[in-house]
C-alpha cells in the first residue's frame, strides 16, 4: 500500500510543476490553438518523451534491429501469426462491444481456423482464404461509445497515449483470457514472455517508419503527437476518417494555372 | 400511360446520370496519379544518377505535380498572416527546398514497387481523393501501405494537394510541427531558421 502512495505523491508533484501556462483569454487565436492541441502537460510530456527516446535508442531499437536481422523471416511470420491469434479474443470482444457484427464474425472465423488448420495459430491460414486481419482495442470501443480522449499524455516507456486509451490498455490486459489463465494457474511468466515478444516484434515492425520520422521530423515531439492522433482517429473509424476528412487539401490553389513562374505551364493559355 | 412511362424512364436516366461537375474529374485524377508514378520511376530509379542529379530531377517533378505554394500556405495556417511579405517569400522557397529534400529519398525508396489504385472519391467539383496501396515485397514487416492522394484540378491541369499515408496527412503533420516551432521560438523567423537547418541536414554536401 505504501508504494502507490509514493507514486501518487510523485504524480501530484509532476502535475503541479509540469503544466503549461495557457495563453491569456484575450489572445483568442492562441488560446483556441492551445485548447485544440489539448496538451496541458506539454513540458512534462516533453521530458518523458526525451527519456523514452533515449531508452528506445539505447535498448529497444538495437534489440529490434537484432531481432529483425537475426531471426529468419519464416520464424518472424510464425511469431506474427501467433501474437495475432492470442489477441483474437480481445479483438472479438471489442468488435462486439462496438456493434460490428461482420468484423466480429471475421475475427471469430480467423481464430477458429488459425487455431486448428493454422496449427495453434502459427500460420495465418484465414488470410489465405480472404479473411483479412484487423485490430481493435478498448480505447477504440470507448471512442465509439462517445468518450473524449482527454489530454495528450506520454507514458513512461509505453509512449503516446491519453486517459481514454490508457484505460483501454488496462481493460484489454485484464479481460484477456490468456493472461487470466496464466494468472490463475501460477504461470505469470508466460504473460511476461508474451508481452515482451509482442513488444519486440511490434517495435521491429515500426523500424522503417520511425527511422524515416526521426530523420525527417523538424519537431519530433509535435510530429509524433499529431501522428498519434491522426492514426488513432483512423483506427477508431476503421480506416474511414482519412478518406472523409479533406480539410488538409487546400480548396484554393491559385498556383495551379496562373502562376507566372510555373515553367511547364507557360505554353498554356 | 405511355407518357408516364417516358417520364419514368426520364427520371431513371436522370437519377443515374452523374452530376455534370463530376465529369472526367475522377478519370483525370487517376490518369494523373499513373503519370506521376511513371515519371517518378523514370527519373528516380536510374542507379547511375548521383544524389544531386536525382534531387534536381525530383525538384522538377515536384514543381510540376504538386501545388507547392498552396500546400505551403496551408501548412503555415494562421501564421501566414502573421508573417511579413519577405518572410512569406522566404518561407515558400524554404518549404519547397525542404519538401524536395524529404521526399526525394521517400520516392526513391518506393519507386518501382507496385502502386495499386483502389478507388477514387470526389471531394467537390475540382478536387478528388485517389485511394492507392503500395504493395511491398514479400515479408512480415512489409504490409501494403495505404496512400491517399488528394488531387486538385484547374482547367485540365492536375496537382497533388496532400498525401495521406496510413491515415496520417502530410500537411496536417507539417502544420502542427510548424505551429509548435513558432510557439516555442516565438516567431516566424524562428521557424525559418529551423527550416534552413533541417534542409542543410537532409542535403549532405
Amino acid at each position: 500500500m505504501r508504494r502507490p502512495c509514493i507514486l501518487m505523491l510523485f504524480l501530484c508533484f509532476f502535475f503541479v510543476f509540469g503544466c503549461a501556462t495557457p495563453p491569456p483569454l484575450t489572445n483568442s487565436e492562441a488560446y483556441n490553438e492551445f485548447k485544440a492541441e489539448n496538451d496541458p502537460l506539454e513540458p512534462l510530456n516533453r521530458s518523458v518523451f526525451a527519456f523514452n527516446q533515449s531508452l528506445d535508442k539505447a535498448l529497444f531499437q538495437p534489440a529490434a534491429r537484432a531481432y529483425r536481422d537475426v531471426v529468419p523471416l519464416w520464424v518472424r511470420q510464425r511469431i506474427d501469426a501467433a501474437i495475432d491469434n492470442l489477441r483474437a479474443p480481445v479483438i472479438f470482444a471489442n468488435d462486439l462491444l462496438q456493434g460490428e457484427m461482420k468484423r466480429a464474425m471475421t475475427t471469430l472465423m480467423r481464430f477458429s481456423l488459425n487455431s486448428t488448420f493454422g496449427i495453434a495459430g502459427l500460420n495465418d491460414f484465414a488470410h489465405e482464404i480472404g479473411l483479412k486481419k484487423h485490430d481493435e482495442d478498448f480505447g477504440q470501443t470507448l471512442a465509439v461509445w462517445g468518450s473524449e480522449p482527454g489530454p495528450y499524455v506520454i507514458l513512461p516507456v509505453l509512449g503516446p497515449s491519453n486517459p481514454r486509451d490508457a484505460i483501454g490498455r488496462v481493460v484489454d490486459f485484464l479481460v484477456d483470457p490468456f493472461n487470466a489463465w496464466t494468472a490463475n494457474t501460477g504461470r505469470e511468466e508466460l504473460t511476461y514472455a508474451r508481452t515482451g515478444v509482442a513488444a519486440l516484434h511490434a517495435r521491429a515492425g515500426l523500424l522503417e517508419f520511425t527511422d524515416d520520422l526521426e530523420k525527417n521530423a523538424i519537431d519530433l515531439y509535435a510530429a509524433t503527437r499529431s501522428l498519434y492522433r491522426q492514426t488513432r482517429d483512423d483506427a477508431i473509424s476503421n480506416g474511414n476518417a482519412a478518406g472523409a476528412d479533406v480539410s488538409s487539401a487546400p480548396s484554393d490553389f491559385p498556383d495551379l494555372a496562373d502562376s507566372a513562374d510555373n515553367k511547364e505551364l507557360s505554353g498554356k493559355p | 400511360m405511355q407518357r408516364s412511362i417516358y417520364a419514368l424512364i426520364a427520371i431513371i436516366v436522370f437519377a443515374f446520370t452523374p452530376p455534370a461537375h463530376a465529369t472526367g474529374l475522377e478519370e483525370g485524377a487517376v490518369a494523373f496519379i499513373h503519370a506521376l508514378e511513371k515519371e517518378a520511376v523514370d527519373s528516380l530509379t536510374d542507379p547511375a544518377k548521383e544524389r544531386p542529379a536525382r534531387v534536381q530531377a525530383f525538384r522538377a517533378l515536384f514543381e510540376e505535380k504538386f501545388a507547392v505554394e498552396a500546400i505551403g500556405k496551408w501548412t503555415l495556417g494562421r501564421n501566414w498572416r502573421r508573417a511579413n511579405e519577405d518572410e512569406q517569400k522566404e518561407f515558400l522557397a524554404l518549404f519547397e527546398d525542404l519538401m524536395v529534400a524529404m521526399y526525394v529519398d521517400r520516392f526513391q525508396n518506393y519507386a518501382g514497387e507496385k502502386l495499386n489504385i483502389l478507388k477514387t472519391t470526389p471531394v467537390d467539383k475540382n478536387r478528388a481523393t485517389v485511394h492507392t496501396e503500395i504493395q511491398r515485397p514479400e515479408g512480415v514487416d512489409a504490409k501494403p501501405i495505404s496512400v491517399l492522394w488528394r488531387v486538385g484540378r484547374q482547367g485540365d491541369i492536375y496537382k497533388v494537394l496532400d498525401v495521406v499515408v496510413e491515415g496520417a496527412s502530410m500537411s496536417i503533420t507539417l502544420q502542427k510541427e510548424f505551429a509548435s516551432i513558432i510557439k516555442n521560438t516565438g516567431s516566424v523567423a524562428g521557424l525559418l531558421e529551423e527550416l534552413r537547418k533541417k534542409t542543410a541536414q537532409l542535403n549532405p554536401s
